[in-house]
């Protein structure tokens, strides 16, 4: 079989979980203005707490998705609640503070689980392709199924529901949209709490198909960042596409380099965006 | 003037209480190494708080600790110099790595000077890592020199395995490295560096070369961070890609600049002397995994409740320098 297949195929399923991983950062910084360091620490939060469902009370596993996703909507509104009454600069102050959430978060997980190496493993079997000499896990393509209805799901709501183009409005030009009588609080509002169904829906895929860590966090973190600045805020399609390259890339470094510089690739990614488009993120040109 | 008496009679005082203390408790040698570790990461401490007068938030001073700490064991380990030479050269790769940040990230301000200061930790740390016949890769360096003896006739310091000198020559270093933050801060140039981080605009239409001046900040830091780094592989005899490139290096210094004040002369400083023992002294007994949960949450309490950092409560600081 060509070498490339399975570079194509684990790239697909990396990108995949990294554009639903990168999907919340992006809703949380486009319209609450926060760039979000806990991010990854959440997901793992997410993780753990699928594991400690999985492993002391045998839930089956869509309750323990529905679970994740609704504990870490409401542990990410109160969060909005606090960066709000951050003073300016609000782009710098929102990220020492949930540097600091991440540090704490790392810690506290680090306190409960040790860190040890935990993979949440239900034994199901792997899927065959017809016609092709290779097996999948159905945790990998539980995870892409997910992934992408996921993406489709928040790029239906954000282009064909009114919530979304208010969103959008948000995202694009903060005080126009205030102008047009759009109350941009309860939008940062709207965005952390999708952006909490989403992180906690990342953390038992992550649980599943990737090894919880306490210092795993950073990396997703990382990769949040990278494909929110490859696409720019809002663009649901973009973010589909950059994790699918950064997923590639990545996979294909690890097949031919080895996979100690797996993450050289979405640093080394992150500082070209940044030489070539130092402005980031913002439409308009802002002090950050 | 009153005032200007008090704050040096606070400083003198000061001093020579982390002098004095060692002499009066020679036996209490776990102090005396979490006191010396203490003024070592004080160090650090200045040394990013030199580059955060310019109004940068470095995520990213880690590798520069890591820089020095490879560069001077791979000195020793090779060439066989000694520690007292290998890490003031060896700080030079941090400063080499300096002038290739400070070129691609010149246009980078705020919040993604943070984010691509993060993610140029990776860089060094991967190439260590993968450098096999070099490095060793993430087995490290072992068995490198002890800092050294110094005898002066009859006299021997050895700097090594005496805790207690060891204290003297980190406390030392500190403070050569406070004085150089104080005039970073006190001199022409600190009002140069405090006129980028107001207004960059305003200062470059009054003709400061912002570039460079923010250039020579962040050198002088990478060289100071990078001495340091140097130091802890000598101290701790080896040195591998996950301890001295460890996020949590980078953390260390943003934790004690924010929490003492770091626009303060001796904010660093104190922020280090108050937090580190009480990670290591108090909480690291009571709770063996997860004592560092203390930096994360000093810094939302700081960031929310006294972001000026607890220095501004001494009363010679009440106006912002």
């Amino acid at each position: 079989m060509w070498v490339g297949v399975p570079i194509i195929f684990s790239g697909f399923f990396l990108g995949s979980f990294y554009a639903l991983i990168a999907l919340g950062f992006s809703l949380i910084l486009g319209t609450g203005r926060a760039f979000n360091l806990a991010h990854g620490e959440m997901i793992l939060l997410s993780g753990y707490l699928a594991f400690t469902l999985w492993q002391y009370f045998q839930a089956p596993f869509f309750w323990i998705l529905l679970i994740c996703s609704l504990v870490l909507m409401w542990l990410t509104i109160p969060l909005h609640f606090l960066l709000r009454r951050l003073p300016e600069p609000y782009g710098l102050n929102t990220l020492m503070v949930t540097l600091g959430l991440a540090l704490l978060l790392q810690n506290l997980l680090l306190a409960c689980f040790s860190a040890d190496y935990r993979l949440l493993q239900p034994d199901w079997p792997a899927a065959a392709i017809p016609g092709l000499d290779m097996r999948f896990p159905w945790q990998q393509v539980l995870l892409i199924i997910l992934a992408l209805l996921a993406t489709a799901a928040v790029h239906l709501v954000l282009q064909h529901t009114f919530l979304g183009k208010a969103l959008r409005a948000t995202i694009q030009d903060r005080e126009a949209a205030q102008m047009a009588g759009i109350n941009v609080n309860r939008m940062a509002l709207a965005a952390f709490g999708l952006g909490g169904l989403l992180i906690g829906l990342a953390g038992p895929l992550f649980a599943q198909n990737m090894y919880l860590y306490p210092a795993a966090g950073v990396e997703a973190t990382m990769i949040a960042i990278v494909v929110t600045i490859f696409a720019g805020l809002g663009r649901t399609r973009n973010i589909l596409l950059g994790g699918w390259l950064l997923g590639l890339a990545q996979s294909a470094a690890v097949f031919t380099l080895g996979s100690k510089w797996r993450e050289l690739v979405g640093a080394a990614l992150l500082l070209l965006l940044l030489y070539f488009r130092p402005e980031g993120i913002s439409l308009k040109k802002e002090n950050g | 003037m009153g005032k200007f008496h008090y704050s040096w009679l606070l400083t003198a005082a000061a001093v020579l209480l982390l002098a004095g203390w060692p002499l009066l408790f020679p036996d209490a040698v776990h102090f005396q190494q979490v006191l010396g570790l203490t003024c070592l990461y004080a160090t650090l401490a200045l040394a990013w708080n030199i580059y955060a007068l310019s109004g940068a938030i470095s995520l990213g001073h880690a590798a520069f600790f890591g820089l020095g700490a490879y560069a001077s064991a791979l000195l020793n380990h090779y060439c066989h110099w000694s520690p007292l030479l290998a890490m003031p050269l060896g700080a030079l790769a941090s400063v080499a790595f300096a002038v290739f940040w400070n070129w691609g990230f010149q246009r980078l301000r705020g919040v993604y000077l943070g984010l691509a200061s993060l993610a140029a930790l990776e860089i060094p740390k991967t190439v260590v890592d993968n450098w096999d016949r070099l490095t060793y890769g993430s087995m490290g360096l072992v068995g490198l020199d002890r800092l050294p003896v110094l005898a002066l006739g009859s006299f021997e310091v050895d700097f090594g395995l005496n805790l207690q000198a060891q204290y003297y020559l980190l406390l030392g270093v500190m403070l050569l490295a406070a004085a150089v933050h104080r005039q970073s801060i006190r001199s022409r140039w600190g009002w140069t560096l405090r006129a980028i981080r107001e207004n960059e605009t305003a200062a470059q239409g009054l003709g400061v070369a912002t570039h460079r001046e923010r250039g020579r900040a962040l050198l002088l830091s990478a060289y100071l961070a990078g001495v340091s780094g140097g130091l802890y592989a000598h101290i701790m005899g080896l040195v591998e890609p996950a301890l001295v490139f460890n996020l949590h290096l980078s953390v260390l210094p943003l934790v004690f600049s924010l929490f003492g004040g770091s626009k303060m002369v001796w904010g660093p400083v104190l922020g280090a002397f108050i937090l580190y023992p009480l990670e290591q002294l108090l909480l690291m007994p009571l709770f063996p995994m997860g004592h560092s949960a203390l930096y994360g949450l000093v810094i939302i309490l700081t960031i929310f409740f006294f972001p000026r950092g607890i220095a501004a409560w001494l009363p010679a600081n009440r106006k912002p320098a």
